[in-house]
């Protein structure tokens, strides 16, 4: 009863959402338009205990990810011990020579982490992605829970749910741990990008300055906020929002217009935190994914809790011949691609495709991995009034302070075409509330 | 935090600018809107464009509430003018709030219901309210005097320059200029304290100098 008193209120809560804004942004034919995240009212329901597994899983992943990117930064003793070869870290396009050395205030790499699951139809989650760079997506649980509070009360009062308004104190007490002595504030390329809502609810959140980098300087070894009157304000820490080569001109992609000159060089003498660091890129390539379960035993000496989905590269041989083999069986994923693009079935192909896949696979092999395709567990979702189900995929958070914390939430994204397991917002793909229990 | 940067002063001045010619607008064209039922509508026509300084480019009163009001293409349509306050708006989130810009959101989707409706007049009706509940609410919810007070600025500078182009009456001119006296010395704008000085004068002359306000009033803030 109750929750069909939640779900009752569906297009309310939709309109609400259109009306705070809740958008993203993309370009289609050289246009920019922004669209509405849909969302249906059928949360994603884990149980506390489950989600304990997930939340232990989470922490151990988290933390082996950042000894692996301080590691190749630094010491390299994954390489040096065989453990990921070589060729995997400096041919990937996440791996930044410039971060050579570089150590981050409170040696935090990763501080804020989605990390992309699936759940299979045998109750097993695996890892489907890493996403250590600037992963988005924690803004519209936030909201959405906000609005369903509101339509339907009684359902919160009578259903003990881990309330997730709190990610944007978790967000604050990361950004203040590495602070290194400043305002805090949230940098974003502008208006026109695809995440913009979720940069300025953030900041209206946790009270940081939401920046474009033409208000910032570098003076002095240090990062200023110019205000107003141009007087110059010390700023401590930067969450930033923009990909790694805009950054900073003289040290990153040197026609980046948005970026700060000078602010790695500021970061490598201590005197800010860049949230997350730069170079983070090298441990979330989709060939990198592989080894993870081979990192968590080798810097925790622990087994993985969470596993990866079953998954090969190409580039050895006995993996090559698997993939040729099973082809109509597999996914196949450019590792420099994001966002659902770049992402192929081997039984959609037609025989051309299929071919000239093939030849392209055996030049590059280096650019692919293959997966098997996961028979995600559906979710329900309400569409013309029924419940249908979707395939649908969760985007976890997790905050690297002193310790890790887990967001007793998530993103869960479900696709709205019925054959598709696309669920990326810029495929059409809408959004659920993930409810933890608390008991 | 408690500073703001040049970026964002200038945009909560604009929002005040934009979202305030939005509303006078829509009043001032639903007046003459009502007058050219009664009379010559290409003459209401022109007298309503030289009032605004706008070049009469319609053909036809339908061709007029077409494009003056939702043409997305002319520059000086209300439409444009409530996009420009939305883009204003929607970057000044972190300073003003989610529920404040909610309001100015709703006015761009009544605009949008408006311009597919049957009855695009009455509609903008909807508009109206919704940015009178944005004026309400930024008193109400934004807690920076210093914000606050820079959007209002914005509309008091916009009304009274508007108020001048229309060459509304010296009471009413005096009374925006009094409010602009009394509000801009509380923010952190940089404004030329001589040209608010001859506002005052020029507002209490025998005979109104309308140029001159429109000028003084452009000019007011320094860059």
């Amino acid at each position: 009863m109750q929750e069909m008193d939640l779900y009752r209120h569906t297009d309310t809560v939709n309109e609400l959402l259109a009306r705070y804004g809740v958008k993203f942004g993309i370009y289609k034919n050289n246009e920019f338009k922004e669209q509405l995240f849909p969302f249906d009212a059928i949360p994603r329901v884990i149980e506390a205990e489950e989600f304990e597994y997930l939340e232990k899983g989470l922490k151990q992943r988290v933390t082996a990810l950042n000894l692996f990117i301080k590691d190749v930064y630094s010491e390299k003793k994954i390489i040096r011990d065989k453990i990921v070869p070589e060729e995997f870290i400096y041919a990937s396009s996440g791996y930044l020579a410039q971060c050579e050395g570089v150590m981050p205030p409170k040696g935090v790499y990763a501080h804020i982490a989605g990390i992309d699951l699936v759940q299979g139809k045998d109750k097993e989650w695996y890892i489907l992605e890493d996403n250590l760079r600037v992963p988005s997506g924690a803004s519209y649980p936030m909201i959405a829970r906000e609005l369903c509070r509101r339509s339907s009360p009684t359902t919160f009062q009578k259903t003990h749910i881990a309330d997730n308004r709190n990610y944007a104190e978790l967000l604050r007490k990361t950004m203040d741990y590495v602070n290194t002595g400043g305002h805090t504030v949230i940098l974003t390329p502008g208006r026109y990008n695809s995440a913009y809502f979720e940069h300025s609810y953030l900041a209206e959140k946790t009270g940081a300055h939401l920046v474009t980098g033409s208000e910032l300087l570098v003076e002095n070894d240090h990062l200023y906020f110019i205000d107003y009157s141009g007087r110059k304000e010390p700023v401590g820490a930067v969450y930033r929002r923009i990909s790694d080569e805009y950054l900073d001109p003289m040290n990153f992609y040197e026609g980046s217009l948005i970026g700060i000159p000078h602010l790695h060089d500021i970061f490598r003498k201590g005197n800010v935190a860049l949230l997350n660091a730069p170079g983070n890129g090298v441990a979330d390539d989709k060939g990198i994914y592989y080894f993870v379960p081979k990192m968590i035993k080798y810097y925790l000496g622990e087994e993985p809790i969470l596993h990866n989905a079953p998954t090969y590269l190409p580039l050895y041989k006995e993996d090559m011949d698997y993939v040729l083999e099973h082809f109509d069986d597999l996914v196949l994923k450019d590792v420099a691609e994001a966002g659902g693009y770049g992402v192929q079935f081997g039984n959609k192909m037609t025989r051309q495709e299929k071919e000239d896949f093939i030849a392209l696979l055996k030049r590059e092999p280096r650019r692919f991995i293959a997966q098997e395709v996961i028979d995600f567990l559906d979710i329900d979702i309400f569409e013309n009034g029924e419940c249908v189900p979707r395939k649908a995929d969760l985007r976890a958070f997790v905050l690297m302070g002193e310790e890790p914390m887990v967001w007793k939430s998530g993103l869960t994204r479900f696709s709205r075409n019925p054959d598709s397991f696309i669920v990326n917002s810029s495929q059409g793909g809408g959004f659920k509330d993930t409810w933890v229990l608390s008991r | 935090m408690g500073i703001i940067s040049v970026e964002n002063t200038d945009r909560l001045y604009w929002l005040g600018r934009y979202s305030e010619r939005v509303y006078t607008t829509i009043k001032l064209f639903a007046e003459s809107f009502d007058t050219m039922i009664d009379m010559d509508e290409m003459d209401s026509l022109d007298n309503f464009c030289k009032r605004l300084e706008i070049p009469n480019i319609y053909t036809s009163g339908v061709d007029f509430v077409g494009r003056y009001c939702f043409d997305p293409e002319d520059p000086n349509s209300i439409y444009s003018n409530l996009t420009r306050a939305y883009d204003n708006c929607i970057v000044l989130r972190e300073e003003i709030g989610s529920d404040t810009i909610s309001y100015i959101q709703l006015a761009m989707y009544e605009m949008n219901r408006a311009r597919i409706s049957e009855s695009p007049l009455i509609e903008l009706q909807h508009v109206l309210d919704d940015i009178l509940a944005f004026w309400g609410i930024v008193d109400d919810e934004i807690d920076s005097e210093n914000v606050r007070n820079i959007i209002k600025v914005g509309k008091r500078v916009e009304r009274l320059d508007l108020y001048a182009r229309l060459h509304m009456s010296r009471e009413e001119l005096k009374r925006e200029v009094d409010r602009l006296s009394g509000r801009i010395w509380r923010t952190c704008l940089k404004y030329r304290q001589s040209y608010l000085d001859d506002l005052s004068r020029l507002v209490d002359e025998p005979r109104i100098d309308y140029i001159t306000i429109v000028q003084k009033t452009e000019m007011l803030l320094e860059e």
